[in-house]
């Protein structure tokens, strides 16, 4: 379970006894600074804050680096694409390409700002429970006149509650379902094509069976999409309106500057 | 409790899953469902729970019909459901989540609803696991928790459709003897199996066949008289051995042995 990335780290710091809308709030506000940073400063600034929170919660610095890496190839590639493809100041050039001061410049903010958007992201999720999330986000959402579109905020929070779930879960079906295909003799490299509709086509089939029993165990539970109520009671605490008090400020130094 | 009449039930591609059922189930009952795969089994617990509706006849649940939409929830809280694919049935992230899901569809009060989770958490002892993500944890622990989340709700009755099909018989057990603790607390039971070696000893035995009911009433009857040919299914070793000894006249025709230690008996008494 703790090798999943974004999973939740349980504890008892400061970030873990916020209430999640405080968090997703915050989350939000860093998310909006650090796409508008463009300058190194920033960056120092914003890797700043994340060490400040990594070092108050004590958490383990790892469990960040284990949430950025299966992205490597795409920050790679975004990394790349405005080093040889912005124009500017040559640096150096490779027979076809030039690299610019300037790529070199805005693909290490740009690739900075996808580490920190997703960091920042795993601090919410090490610090929150899944339900914590899911609660915060129902709650949240219930302040959007979401009703008149037909839509519930229970509906959108147990979806999201039951993707966590079923996920993995599905993720664990492919993994059985792989073995067991390969065990008798499936070839991935001499019969692609054969490999990926033995594996895709049972696949389906299990998740559409999966979604059918479950509906059925939620009905039969009595689930209702109104008037339900919750085991967990969501309450601001002393730190909530202190973090609240400090985005404001953060809102309007960001307004002025 | 139960009233079922005149039951059928056919599916939308057009299979005659249940064909006139009658079932009449007291209070305190514990009836054991028997049949071969397919003869509509599920589809019985399911109309009884109001997860489907009939095609003809009826279905009550303490006078409540399933046909009446604005009785259904209270009849889904009345006559808890569980499945058998331990797998998907969960519903919360944690264990404690799962077992909340229904008193929090019925809209109680956080405190209730924390007091109901606990008191059925521990009510199967799992109490311990309650901050578990249900995906670590056994089939059985996961049957277990399902359990629970039907005991949160305070069932009348419990619906169970062959919970046990995909557990190791240690675990297999275990929810045997939770199932025999409700049910001595006065909890309707009624119990679909294709195993009938697991609960011979029920109140009642309901035998059925391609959507209709062969036998109904007691067990040991049942199993001692009936024409093998009516079960449609294979008869568990143990039963077929006392036919044969019976037969035979080897043991004894008044007491049918039904399982192991009753044949062992019987068969001591011999000397
Ligand atoms: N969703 C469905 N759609 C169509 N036919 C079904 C469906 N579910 C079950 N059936 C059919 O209805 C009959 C009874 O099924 P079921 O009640 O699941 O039997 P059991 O639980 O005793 O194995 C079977 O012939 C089965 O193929
Ligand atoms: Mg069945």
């Amino acid at each position: 379970m703790n090798d999943l990335f974004f999973s939740f780290i349980p504890g008892n710091s400061i970030l873990h006894r916020l209430d999640p809308r405080t968090k997703i709030i915050g989350l939000m506000i860093v998310s909006i600074c650090i796409l508008q940073i463009s300058s190194f400063s920033g960056m120092a600034l914003v890797t700043l804050i994340f060490a400040a929170f990594v070092f108050a919660c004590k958490l383990p610095l790892m469990h960040f680096v284990r949430s950025v890496r299966p992205m490597i190839i795409f920050f790679l590639l975004i990394f790349l694409m405005q080093l040889f493809f912005t124009e500017g100041t040559p640096l150096f050039s490779l027979s076809l390409v030039t690299v610019s001061y300037e790529g070199l410049i805005l693909g290490t903010i740009l690739t900075l700002r996808f580490v920190f958007l997703l960091i920042f992201a795993a601090l919410l999720t090490a610090t929150t429970s899944p339900s914590g999330i899911t609660a915060g986000i129902e709650r949240l959402l219930r302040h959007f006149p979401l009703r008149h579109a037909g839509i519930s905020s229970h509906d959108i929070a147990m979806m999201m509650s039951l993707s966590i779930y079923f996920v993995p879960m599905l993720y664990d079906n492919f993994k059985n379902l792989r073995d067991a295909q390969f065990s008798r003799g499936l070839d991935i490299r001499k019969e692609p094509l054969k490999a990926i509709l033995s594996l895709s086509v049972p696949l389906i089939g299990m998740s559409v069976r999966a979604v059918d029993d479950v509906a059925m165990a939620m009905e039969s539970r009595c689930y209702q999409s109104t008037g339900r109520s919750s085991m967990h009671v969501l309450e601001f605490g002393r730190y909530d309106h202190l973090f609240i008090l400090l985005y404001f400020f953060v809102v309007v130094l960001c307004l002025i500057f | 409790m139960i009233k079922i009449t005149n039951l059928s039930y056919r599916y939308p591609d057009g299979t005659l899953a249940l064909n006139s059922v009658n079932l009449d189930i007291k209070k305190g009952e514990f009836v054991v469902i028997a049949g071969k795969n397919g003869c509509g089994k599920s589809t019985l617990l399911r109309s009884i729970n109001g997860l489907i509706l009939p095609s003809e006849g009826s279905v009550a649940v303490n006078g409540m019909y399933t046909s009446d939409r604005s009785r259904v929830m209270d009849i889904r809280r009345m006559a808890g459901m569980i499945f058998q694919n331990p797998e998907s049935q969960f519903i919360g992230m944690t264990v404690e989540e799962d077992v909340a899901f229904g008193p929090e569809n019925l809209s109680l009060s956080t405190e209730e609803i924390h007091k109901l989770v606990e008191k059925s958490l521990r009510a199967v002892e799992m109490h311990e696991f309650r901050d578990h993500t249900p995906r670590i944890l056994s089939g059985g622990q996961k049957q277990k928790i399902a359990l629970a989340s039907v005991l949160a709700m305070e069932p009348g009755i419990i619906l169970l459709d062959e919970v046990t099909t995909m557990l190791d018989p240690d675990s297999r057990n275990e929810i045997l003897s939770l199932v025999k603790r409700l049910h001595e607390n006065g909890t309707t039971i009624v119990y679909v199996t294709h195993l009938l070696e697991e609960l011979v000893h029920a109140d009642r035995l309901v035998v059925m066949e391609e959507g209709r009911i062969m036998h109904d009433g007691d067990p040991r009857t049942i199993l001692s008289q009936a024409k093998v040919t009516t079960f449609g299914f294979n008869l568990p070793p143990i039963i077929e051995l006392s036919r044969k000894l019976r037969d035979s006249g080897i043991i004894d025709r008044t007491t049918f042995p039904l399982s192991k230690d009753e044949l062992m008996e019987a068969l001591c008494q011999l000397k």
